[in-house]
């Protein structure tokens, strides 16, 4: 009920409203009447037919059904009829029926069922929007694939015939995988119906290889008819078809041999009936993804560049290896640096450089095609590896009668293609070959026929040749020719300016017109030009011997420039008025032709011959006009040459002639001549034969009258040097204050420069004393005299001192410098009357005191004998040595007693109970070492009384160890030299003030000369311990008498004494007794003195 | 008690010397001595085996290029394929016993047919080598296959034994179809390297034989002197 009041109430308002409504409403208008209505149906009473739902497929008929009423038989008729529709009923002996489409708005239908009594009338609104739109399901007509690309290509029909209207399809697709069904892609596809049947494609690359899985795909579509209002929905899948491959191989890898861009993902499956155990591509292991079966498939991200022979990848069973090869590379880059020219206008070549590698070689590489557009011609390239440093070039015939060319090169390989264009003008693309089979042929002595071989057809342009042309020592030159181009064949050019008989280096290169390339340089032809007449005489002079009777004629070689050949002789004559003579045929080294002329004028003619002819003759006069007033002058060079001058002579009849030579040589004088402009008036003479410091003598001729005089003599030099020699100079004359110097002049080949003058040093000086040394060198007692009057000969030096060593010496000097020195020393004379007087004053004073003497002692002579000569009294006479007598009677010979007569002497009485071992040697010959004990002077039994008497006779006695042993008294008494001026009590009291000393002395033998118990002479007897333990030197050592000893008397007595005169004396004879050096010292026992001895000393120091 | 040497006669010393010289005269004339004779087959086989041994060392540097050439796996170590689709090639594989029962004409003529397949096969092999320096190493080796050849039919010819039939076509059905696949390709080509490997073991073993048998006994070589008047 409340159904049928909610259609009975919104019915009309939605029919009123519903043209209002916008399209997105439409949608929801239908359904919501298609619920009322099935509302409405279903609340009628029950009986009737219900549930009426209207589809469409095509769109051009409904297909309308119902539910049959319930006790509904089989056999139930139904009356469908439509309000306002010719014709307004269909029967249908089913629940559904086809009606027409019916226009849009609300269509009131009865369903009458006809033959059931039971069952009621129903009336239904129908309305298009309540109606669905479903088409039927799409037909795959066919569903190929293509393995080897992985590619299913899907075709089917739309039906479009079908439908009324043009309408939108959108087609959906589905690929699905494996036997599980996995969808692995869902595509929609749209398109357009038509109104005809069209058959649609479509194609869909695989990510993995087709044969590794089976492959379905499904369709279905959506009709968007704008036309129709109800419901569209999608169509129904279509069946599904399906893709597999099947093999009876044991087992294969896809994809096979594929070419993959670097970089790319890639899927390699295996398919085999073997559980495959694992699988690597190149060394990398990769994880196995299980496909139907036993298939397995590896997946390969970013995949790397591979090797020429490919990447491997494996699959590997228990039995078997399964594998395939990848190429991953690069498609080809795009050509670079094309570029077309031709050498020949026979073909072009078309170079390139291929630019980044593919990484592909063998059948995968990149060929080449090279087609051009206007003719539709092409060439191909192809190679099976990558060329390496090699350019890439093909050849395109050149075709008649085109010049332009518009070329395209296309590269390709698996992975793609590229293109790279150029348009060329192949006439303005010549690169011509290297010109070649260079020959020269002679036109005449300057000029030659050059001729090469080009080979191409350039009969059509104009070619442009380069010929470069070198000649010996000169700068190349290069001339241009324009040929008219020909078809392959020799090319000439003459080729002129050129001089004779020399040696030319000729090559070759063209280019076309317009200019694109040079060809490279042809190989180089030398070529000698042929020899022509030599085109000037020789240049000539003469000179006239100094008898004035020969004329020797001098002519110069001519230049190569000049000779134009081989000079093979020279003719030279001469011709006066009277006769003629001449000389022929001169061999060239020759240059010279003496003759001899008489005083007549000639004309001399030197002729140069070649094998191309004879020279124009060089023609010079014989005569010489004499100079009178003509004088040497002197000029100096710059260092290269020499600056003549002179004033200008409007009479000269021909050029001016300078000649020089070397002044030193001998005559003719003729080094060498320069002819110079008649209306010159200046020339710089300038010769390789020119050396600095050599003087040179340079004549100037001028021409008049077919004569040549001389006009100027000058001697110069190109450069002054200083002179190398000494001027040689000797002294002629001295006196006592004065010297006179004369010296002779140096030779000009010394001299090296003009001679400026002189420098004369003096000073005084011995020979070999070193003050003479640098005696120039401005001290201010070196006078110095220039001379600067180089007439000057002789030298006089006054106000000389006499009798006094000089030292001269003379240097000349250019203006090159000074010149070595000559030294000289001489003495000046005595003052001969001073010296007189020197030698007569001191005799005269000698001879006066003489005299005067001789006369005061001839008056004296008593006073002086008294003084110096008294009467001497006889010894015999004294009387106070009476009681010594018998002593004086054997000893008269002494002297002391001559000196001192009658003077008592000193008596020295030495205490003999005071043990004074210093004055004792009773210890002289017994060793120390043997008997230590018996060394103390304690133990010494025996000590003597010592008198002396006046004067004693001592015995000097020289100890005997063996003699002496036993202890008997000694005769001698050792004192210190000094002890003579010293009290005689020195000992006692030495004894006193140094008990060390005596304790020390009482140890043994102390000699004359105790050697110091001291650390330091320790250290000297540890030094000389072999020498000492050798035997007894006890005054050997010098060092010993500087030490203050001791055993010495004086040691202690005076420390301030460094030295101490160790070495006693005899009381008698002052003489010491042991010389510091006495070998022949008495030997002490065999080591009386020794190392161990002076050990023994030690424990009592 | 020593006896004492008994001194020639002056008669017996020039007898003695005479003696040499006459040797010494005739010795040239010795044929044991002699080698400008035919040598027999004995140097050919030394020679042939000499370059069965220089190949296989040859042969040594040129697969480990070839194979690194080829890439992993064919250049480890341990690779070790089935022999697919190798079956063209012959086989240098012979069990011990059939080995030692060949006769020398049949052992010729195998070596000689195996080296004639593989020298076609490894030309074919040297057609598709993309890398030029791989080319040249094994135009070489074929070169010195063919020289192999050469010596082996020279052997076989020193020993009067005809040559075999040149096979049916000029060269085997080496090029690749369509079918055949690059991996396949370098099966077959790792297959022939080491067939051609086991070739040369198998010749070197061959002819070490095939020399061993030919050596004539070591032949006293006795000088029959004529001593004239000795």
């Amino acid at each position: 009920m409340d159904a049928a009041s909610c259609l009975r109430r919104r019915s009309p308002r939605v029919a009123g409203e519903s043209v209002k409504m916008t399209s997105n409403f439409r949608w929801f208008l239908p359904t919501f009447t298609l619920l009322c209505l099935l509302s409405r149906v279903s609340g009628q009473r029950k009986g009737a037919p219900r549930d009426l739902k209207c589809t469409t497929n095509n769109l051009r008929a409904w297909d309308c059904s119902w539910k049959a009423p319930s006790g509904a038989g089989r056999s139930a008729l139904y009356e469908v009829c439509i309000e306002n529709r010719s014709p307004p009923c269909y029967r249908s002996g089913k629940t559904n029926t086809k009606i027409p489409t019916l226009l849009p708005g609300d269509h009131e239908i009865t369903i009458n069922p006809l033959h059931d009594s039971g069952s009621s009338l129903s009336r239904f609104t129908l309305n298009e929007k309540d109606v669905s739109f479903i088409p039927d399901p799409p037909e795959i007509l066919d569903l190929s694939a293509d393995f080897p690309a992985s590619t299913l290509h899907l075709k089917w029909t739309d039906r479009g015939s079908v439908f009324p209207h043009h309408s939108r399809v959108i087609w959906e697709i589905k690929v699905l995988r494996k036997d599980s069904m996995e969808v692995v892609k869902v595509v929609t596809h749209n398109t357009t119906l038509n109104g005809v049947d069209t058959v649609h494609h479509w194609s869909w690359a695989s990510d993995m290889p087709l044969e590794c899985a089976t492959h379905s795909v499904g369709l279905r579509c959506y009709v968007d008819d704008p036309h129709f209002s109800g419901r569209k929905e999608w169509s129904d899948w279509s069946p599904l078809k399906n893709v597999s491959w099947s093999t009876d191989s044991p087992g294969k890898v896809f994809p096979q041999d594929k070419v993959i861009l670097v970089g790319s993902d890639i899927t390699f499956c295996c398919v085999t009936q073997e559980k495959v155990s694992s699988a690597q591509i190149g060394y990398a292991k990769c994880p196995l993804i299980h496909l139907d079966g036993e298939n397995v498939a590896i997946r390969i991200h970013n995949i790397s560049v591979s090797e020429d022979s490919g990447t491997n990848v494996v699959f590997t069973t228990k039995e078997n290896i399964y594998g395939t090869v990848i190429f991953a590379g690069y498609p080809p880059d795009i050509p670079q640096k094309l570029n077309c020219e031709t050498v020949d206008l026979r073909g072009i070549i078309c170079t390139w450089d291929p630019g980044r590698p593919t990484a592909l070689v063998g059948p995968r590489n990149t060929s080449y095609t090279l087609s051009e557009s206007f003719s539709g011609k092409y060439v191909k390239f192809k190679r099976a590896e990558a060329l390496i440093n090699e350019s890439y070039q093909l050849l395109f015939q050149i075709l008649p009668d085109q010049e332009l060319y518009n070329f395209t090169l296309t590269a390709h390989n698996p992975l793609g293609q590229s293109q790279a264009r150029i348009l060329v003008n192949v006439t303005e693309r010549v690169y011509p070959r290297t010109p070649s089979s260079i020959k020269v042929k002679d036109i005449n002595a300057t000029a030659v026929t050059l001729s090469w071989h080009l080979p191409g057809n350039f009969a059509k342009i104009k070619l442009l040749c380069q010929v470069e042309i070198n000649k010996m020592n000169s700068v190349q030159e290069l001339r241009n020719v324009t040929i008219a181009g020909a078809d392959g064949s020799r090319y000439l050019a003459a080729v002129g300016r050129l001089h004779p008989y020399t040696v030319y280096t000729f090559r070759v290169r063209c280019a076309t017109e317009p200019f694109w390339k040079w060809s490279r340089w042809s190989d180089e032809k030398q070529y000698l030009t042929t020899e022509a007449i030599p085109s000037k005489g020789p240049d000539t002079w003469r000179e006239w011997r100094s008898d004035g009777k020969n004329l020797i004629i001098y002519w110069k070689p001519l230049p190569v420039s000049e000779a134009n050949g081989k000079i093979l002789f020279y003719n030279v004559s001469c011709s006066s008025d009277e006769k003629t003579q001449s000389f022929s045929e001169i061999p060239d080294p020759q240059h010279k032709a003496e003759m001899q002329l008489d005083k007549n004028d000639y004309i001399i003619s030197v002729v140069a011959k070649n094998s191309a002819g004879a020279s124009p003759p060089s023609k010079i006069a014989s005569m010489e006009i004499p100079n009178d007033d003509l004088r040497t002058e002197q000029a100096v060079g710059t260092g290269r040459g020499i600056l003549l001058t002179w004033g200008h002579d409007p009479n000269a009849t021909c050029d001016y002639v300078v000649k020089w030579c070397n002044a030193s040589q001998a005559e003719p004088c003729l080094m060498d001549w320069r002819k110079v402009p008649a209306n010159s008036t200046e020339a710089v003479i300038e010769s390789d034969q020119f050396r600095p410091g050599v003087r040179y003598h340079f004549f100037l001729y001028g021409c008049r009258n077919q004569g040549y005089q001389l006009l100027r003599s000058v001697i110069g030099y190109i450069e002054e040097l200083a002179p190398i020699v000494a001027p040689n100079f000797t002294v002629e004359d001295t006196s006592a204050d004065s010297i006179l110097v004369k010296w002779e002049d140096i030779p000009v080949e010394e001299l090296r420069g003009f001679l400026r003058g002189y420098l004369f040093y003096f000073e005084k000086g011995e020979r070999d004393t070193s003050k003479m040394r640098g005696l120039e060198s401005g001290r201010p007692d070196v006078k110095v005299k220039n001379i600067t009057d180089t007439s000057q000969k002789t030298l006089r030096i006054a106000d000389l001192q006499g009798r006094t060593s000089y030292h001269l010496v003379l240097r000349a000097y250019t203006s090159g410098g000074l010149g070595p020195g000559k030294s000289m020393f001489v003495v000046t004379k005595e003052n001969s009357v001073g010296l007189i007087i020197a030698i007569l004053i001191p005799v005269a004073v000698a001879v006066l005191v003489g005299v005067v003497t001789s006369i005061l002692c001839y008056r004296k002579r008593e006073w002086i004998k008294e003084t110096f000569y008294p009467d001497i009294p006889n010894p015999e006479n004294c009387k106070a040595l009476q009681f010594q007598k018998g002593i004086c009677e054997g000893n008269s010979g002494l002297k002391t007693l001559e000196m001192n007569p009658c003077t008592p002497n000193n008596v020295e009485v030495l205490e003999t109970r005071t043990a004074v071992p210093k004055i004792e040697d009773t210890e002289i010959v017994s060793p120390v070492a043997e008997r230590p004990e018996e060394s103390s002077p304690e133990a010494d039994p025996e000590s003597q009384v010592v008198v002396s008497y006046c004067p004693p006779v001592v015995e000097e006695e020289v100890p005997n160890p063996g003699a002496d042993e036993g202890g008997g008294a000694s005769q001698v008494i050792y004192i210190d030299v000094q002890s003579m001026y010293q009290p005689q009590a020195r000992p006692e009291e030495e004894l006193e003030t140094d008990p060390a000393a005596g304790a020390g002395a009482a140890a043994g033998y102390k000699p004359q000369m105790h050697l110091p118990v001291t650390p330091a002479a320790e250290d000297a007897a540890a030094e000389d311990g072999a020498d000492k333990s050798a035997g007894y030197r006890p005054q050997a050592s010098v060092r010993a008498w500087n030490l203050a000893s001791p055993d010495s008397p004086r040691s202690t007595d005076s420390n301030s004494e460094a030295v101490s005169f160790g070495s006693p004396c005899s009381i008698n004879s002052r003489q010491f007794l042991i010389p510091p050096k006495d070998e022949d010292s008495p030997k002490s026992g065999g080591g009386g003195w020794s190392f161990t001895n002076f050990f023994q000393n030690k424990p009592n120091d | 008690m020593l006896p004492a040497a008994r001194e020639p006669a002056a008669g017996d010393s020039w007898g003695i010397i005479a003696c040499l010289c006459t040797v010494l005269w005739h010795l040239p004339a010795v044929p044991a001595l002699n080698r400008t004779g035919d040598p027999g087959p004995g140097p050919s086989i030394q020679k042939t085996y000499d370059l069965t041994r220089y190949l296989e060392h040859q042969l040594r540097t040129l697969a480990g290029t070839y194979l690194n050439y080829l890439g992993p796996p064919f250049n480890e170590p341990d690779f070790n394929p089935p022999r697919l689709g190798a079956e063209t090639l012959p086989r240098a594989t012979v069990n011990l016993e059939v080995w030692r029962s060949l006769n020398d004409k049949l052992r010729l003529t195998q070596n000689y047919e195996a080296y004639s397949h593989l020298l076609c096969h490894l030309r074919g092999l040297n057609r598709q080598a993309a890398a030029a320096e791989l080319r040249r190493s094994l135009a070489h080796f074929c070169t010195s296959l063919q020289g192999l050849l050469g010596s082996i039919a020279g052997v076989m010819a020193a020993l009067g034994y005809p040559l075999p039939q040149p096979l049916p076509g000029a060269e085997p059905a080496w090029a690749p179809g369509p079918a055949h696949s690059d991996f396949l390709q370098k099966m077959d080509d790792f297959w022939l390297l080491k067939e051609l490997q086991t070739w040369l073991w198998r010749s070197a073993k061959d002819f070490n034989r095939l020399k061993k048998k030919m050596q004539p006994p070591a032949a006293a070589v006795t000088l029959h002197l004529e001593a004239h008047g000795f």
